[in-house]
C-alpha cells in the first residue's frame, strides 16, 4: 500500500515538475521545478529497491547540479531576459500546429492498428508481493573493485579530465 | 545485507508533509492575526536607509560558477568512493584489504592531481590577482629598453 | 540495532496484542496501519520535541552569550527568562507579512520551506538509541548529506527573490560556501563509513563503544584530526559565526533574510537551530560513541538479568540511558558550537573560501588515505588495542 502511495506521490511530482520546467516562461522557476523533478525522480529509484542511486540522485543532483545551474542563470544575466524567441509560431522549420494535429492522429491510428495485431502475443502475468529489497550498496561496492575496477579507475580520470576542462574554459581572462 | 521494505521511507515522507504543512499554518492560517497595511515605503528593498538604485540582477563575477564546477566533481567522487568505502571493512576481516587499498589509492590520487591543478591556475582564490610576477616584469621591461 | 522504530516495538507483546485488536476491529490486517500510526505518532512527537529544541536553543544562546559578555540576558519573561523563546514565537506570527516590491512571490515563499523541509526530512535519521530511531537507513549519512544540500538551495532562493542587493550578495556567498564545505564533510564521513563498515548511523554506533577509548575520535590520530576538520565544516555548513557571512549582521545586514518579515524569517531560523542540532548529533554519532552508555548499560541486560525486572520495563530502561547519553553529549557539542560563535571573529569571505579548498580538503583526504592504511596495517584495531597488544606480547 505504501509503495503505491510512494510510487505515485514522485510520479507525480516528477511530471509535474518536468511539465512546468516545459511551459514556464521565468528561467528561474524552470530550475526549482526541475529540482522537484529530481526529487521525484529519486523516489522513482527508491520504489525499485535502488536505494544508493535514490541518495546518489539527491547528493549530486538536488545538491549540486542545480546550485550549479541556478549560478549560471546568474551569470548570465538573471531571469530578466525572458522573451522567448524559439516558438513553435516563430520558427518556420519547426513547422506549424496543423502539422502536428496531423501528425499525432496518424502517430494514434497507427498505434492503435500494431497493438491490436500484437494483443494475441502478449501475455499478462499475475502481480504478486514484492520480496524485501536488499541493500544494493555493498554489491555495488563489491562489484566496482572486483569485476568492474577499470571502469572505477577510468571514471576517476573522466572526472580529471572534466574538472580541468572545466576550470580552463570557466577561468576569467585578463582584459 | 540487511534487507528492508519500502516502509523506511515513511518517516522521511511524513517530516515533509509535517513541514509543509507547518509552514502553511503558521504562514497562512495566522493571516488572521497579522495586520495588513501595506504601503509603498515598506515595500522597498532596504539599503540602509537611502533608495535602492537599480535592480539587484546584476551581472557578477565568475568565481562563484568555477567553485561549484569543483565542487560537482568533488561531490561525485565522493559518491562514487561511498560503496567501496562501505565495504572495505569487511575486505580486511578477510585479508583482502589490499585489493581495495589499491584502487582507493589510485582514485583518490587522480583527484589530488586535480585539486593541485586548480590550486596551482589560482581557481581556488577567491580574489585572484594578475600581477605578474618578477622576472615578466624584467622581461617587459627589457622589451620595452630594446624597442 | 533494528531497522525502525517500528521493528523495535514489535517485539514487545503489547505491540502485537494492539494489532491484533485492530485487525479484529477492522476486518482487514492491520500492521500496515499500525505501521503508519507508529511512524505517525514519533514523527510528530520528534518534530515537537525538536520544535523545543530550537525555541531554546535561542534562549539558551542569549543566555550563553550573556554569561560570556558579563551580562544579563533574558531574564524577565518566566523563571530566569526561559518562556522568551516562546514570547518571540508570538511576536513573530503577529508581524506583519511584508512582500518587496518586485520581488518573486512563489520563490520567495518556497525558501523557507525548503529549507525546513530540507532539515525535517534529516530528522529521520537522528540516532537517539537503539530502538527510538525513526528509521536506520542503509544509507544513513549519504541520505543526509543529500537531504541538507536542500538549504542552500533555500539560502540562494532567499537571497534571488528579495529582489535587494544585500541579500542576493548574501544568497549567493551562502549557497557557494555551503556548497564548499561539503566537500571536507563527505569525505570526514567516508572516513567514518570505512571504519566502520557501513554508511547507515546504526552501523556506526554499533562498532563503537560506550567508554571514551572507545570511540571513534580516540581511535586513530587521523580520526582526531577528521573530528576538528569534520566540527568546522559543520559550522560552516550551517552557516554559524565564525562563518556567518551571508548573514552578517554588521556588513550584510542580515544576508539572504534581510527582507524576510515574521514567520517566515522565523522559520529560516528554526531551521537553522535544528540543522545544528542535527549535525551535532551526526558528529556525536560518528565520533563520539553516540548514544552508547558506558559498561554496556544501554542494552538493559543488567536489569533484566541482574534485577530481575520484567523484559519491557529493562530494555525500555536501557533505552532512556541510551537517550540520555545521546542528547547530553549532543548537547555538549551544541555548547561548544554556541561558545565559538561569540569567542571568534567573522572570517572574511575569501578566507572561507581558502580555508576550505586549501586547508579543510587537503587535510581530509590525508585523513582518509591515512585511515585506509591504518586499517590495512593494523587490521583496523584502534591504537589502544595495538599498543595493549604491543606491551602484552613484549612481556
Amino acid at each position: 500500500m505504501f509503495e503505491n502511495i510512494l510510487f505515485l506521490s514522485s510520479a507525480v511530482l516528477a511530471l509535474s515538475g518536468a511539465l512546468g520546467v516545459v511551459f514556464t516562461k521565468n528561467l528561474m522557476h524552470a530550475c526549482v521545478l526541475l529540482l522537484a523533478t529530481l526529487f521525484g525522480v529519486s523516489g522513482l529509484y527508491a520504489v525499485i529497491g535502488a536505494d544508493f542511486l535514490a541518495a546518489a540522485q539527491l547528493v549530486i543532483y538536488a545538491g549540486g547540479v542545480i546550485i550549479l545551474m541556478l549560478f549560471a542563470v546568474m551569470l548570465t544575466g538573471g531571469a530578466a531576459n525572458n522573451e522567448n524567441k524559439f516558438g513553435i509560431d516563430k520558427v518556420a522549420a519547426m513547422g506549424s500546429v496543423k502539422t502536428y494535429i496531423y501528425a499525432g492522429l496518424t502517430v494514434l491510428v497507427m498505434s492503435f492498428t500494431i497493438l491490436k495485431i500484437l494483443a494475441n502475443y502478449m501475455k499478462t502475468f499475475e502481480q504478486g508481493e514484492l520480496a524485501p529489497f536488499e541493500s544494493t550498496v555493498e554489491k555495488i561496492g563489491t562489484l566496482l573493485v572486483t569485476d568492474h575496477v577499470l571502469a572505477f579507475e577510468i571514471s576517476s580520470i573522466l572526472l580529471l579530465g572534466a574538472l580541468v576542462g572545466a576550470a580552463a574554459i570557466a577561468r576569467p581572462r585578463r582584459g | 545485507m540487511a534487507s528492508y521494505t519500502l516502509d523506511v521511507y515513511m518517516p522521511v515522507l511524513i517530516l515533509m508533509g509535517l513541514s509543509v504543512g507547518l509552514f502553511l499554518v503558521s504562514v497562512f492560517a495566522a493571516k488572521i492575526i497579522r495586520p495588513s497595511k501595506p504601503s509603498a515605503l515598506k515595500e522597498q528593498a532596504y539599503e540602509c536607509g537611502e533608495d535602492p538604485v537599480g535592480t539587484a540582477w546584476s551581472n557578477f563575477n565568475v568565481r562563484f560558477y568555477v567553485v561549484s564546477l569543483i565542487f560537482i566533481v568533488f561531490d561525485v567522487e565522493g559518491a562514487l568512493m561511498f560503496p567501496v568505502a562501505s565495504i572495505y571493512r569487511k575486505f580486511v576481516e578477510v585479508g583482502e584489504g589490499g585489493v581495495i587499498l589499491g584502487s582507493l589509492l589510485v582514485f583518490i590520487s587522480v583527484l589530488v592531481v586535480g585539486i593541485v591543478y586548480c590550486w596551482s591556475k589560482g581557481d581556488l582564490d577567491w580574489v585572484r590577482s594578475f600581477q605578474l610576477s618578477e622576472d615578466q616584469v624584467k622581461q617587459l621591461q627589457g622589451a620595452e629598453k630594446r624597442s | 540495532m533494528s531497522l525502525s522504530i517500528n521493528e523495535y516495538l514489535n517485539q514487545f507483546e503489547a505491540h502485537q496484542q494492539a494489532i491484533a485488536f485492530l485487525s479484529d476491529f477492522l476486518g482487514t490486517d492491520a500492521s500496515g496501519i499500525m505501521t503508519f500510526l507508529v511512524f505517525g505518532a514519533a514523527c510528530f512527537i520528534i518534530v515537537n520535541i525538536m520544535a523545543l529544541v530550537g525555541g531554546l536553543g535561542t534562549y539558551a544562546e542569549r543566555k550563553i552569550s550573556a554569561d560570556i559578555q558579563l551580562r544579563q540576558g533574558p531574564n524577565r519573561v518566566g523563571p530566569y527568562g526561559i518562556l522568551q523563546f516562546l514570547a518571540d514565537g508570538v511576536k513573530m506570527i503577529m508581524k506583519e507579512d511584508i512582500f518587496p516590491a518586485d520581488a518573486d512571490k512563489p520563490l520567495f515563499n518556497l525558501a523557507p520551506l525548503l529549507a525546513l523541509t530540507g532539515v525535517f526530512a534529516t530528522l529521520a535519521l537522528v540516532p537517539f538509541s537503539s530502538g527510538f530511531t525513526l528509521v536506520n537507513l542503509n544509507m544513513g549519512v549519504f541520505f543526509l548529506i543529500g537531504v541538507s544540500s536542500l538549504v542552500g538551495v533555500a539560502v540562494f532562493l532567499g537571497g534571488y527573490a528579495s529582489n535587494s542587493k544585500w541579500s542576493m550578495l548574501g544568497g549567493m556567498r551562502g549557497a557557494s560556501q555551503i556548497i564548499s564545505y561539503e566537500v571536507p564533510v563527505t569525505i570526514t564521513a567516508l572516513m567514518i563509513v570505512l571504519l566502520s563498515g557501513g554508511m547507515s548511523f546504526g552501523a556506526f554506533v554499533e562498532t563503537q563503544g560506550g567508554l571514551p577509548h572507545e570511540w571513534y575520535i580516540f581511535h586513530n590520530p587521523f580520526t582526531f584530526i577528521g573530528f576538528f576538520v569534520f566540527f568546522v565544516g559543520m559550522l560552516a555548513e550551517t552557516n554559524r559565526a565564525p562563518f556567518d557571512l551571508p548573514e552578517a549582521e554588521s556588513e550584510l545586514v542580515s544576508g539572504y533574510h534581510t527582507e524576510y518579515t515574521g514567520m517566515r524569517f522565523g522559520l529560516f531560523a528554526l531551521a537553522e537551530y535544528i540543522e545544528v542540532f542535527v549535525l551535532c548529533g551526526v558528529g556525536v554519532a560518528a565520533f563520539l560513541g553516540g548514544y552508547k552508555v558506558p559498561f554496556d548499560l544501554g542494552s538493559g541486560a543488567l536489569f533484566i538479568d541482574k534485577l530481575g525486572l520484567p523484559v519491557i520495563v529493562g530494555k525500555n530502561i536501557g533505552q532512556v540511558l541510551q537517550v540520555g547519553s545521546f542528547v547530553t553529549k549532543t548537547l555538549a557539542m551544541y555548547y561548544l558550537v554556541i561558545w565559538v560563535r561569540w569567542t571568534f571573529p567573522r572570517i572574511r569571505v575569501d578566507q572561507v573560501m581558502t580555508i576550505c579548498w586549501k586547508y579543510l580538503t587537503p587535510l581530509a583526504l590525508f585523513n582518509l588515505v591515512g585511515v585506509a592504511i591504518w586499517m590495512y596495517a593494523f587490521d583496523a584495531h584502534s591504537i589502544w588495542e595495538v599498543l595493549g597488544q604491543a606491551f602484552s606480547s613484549g612481556h
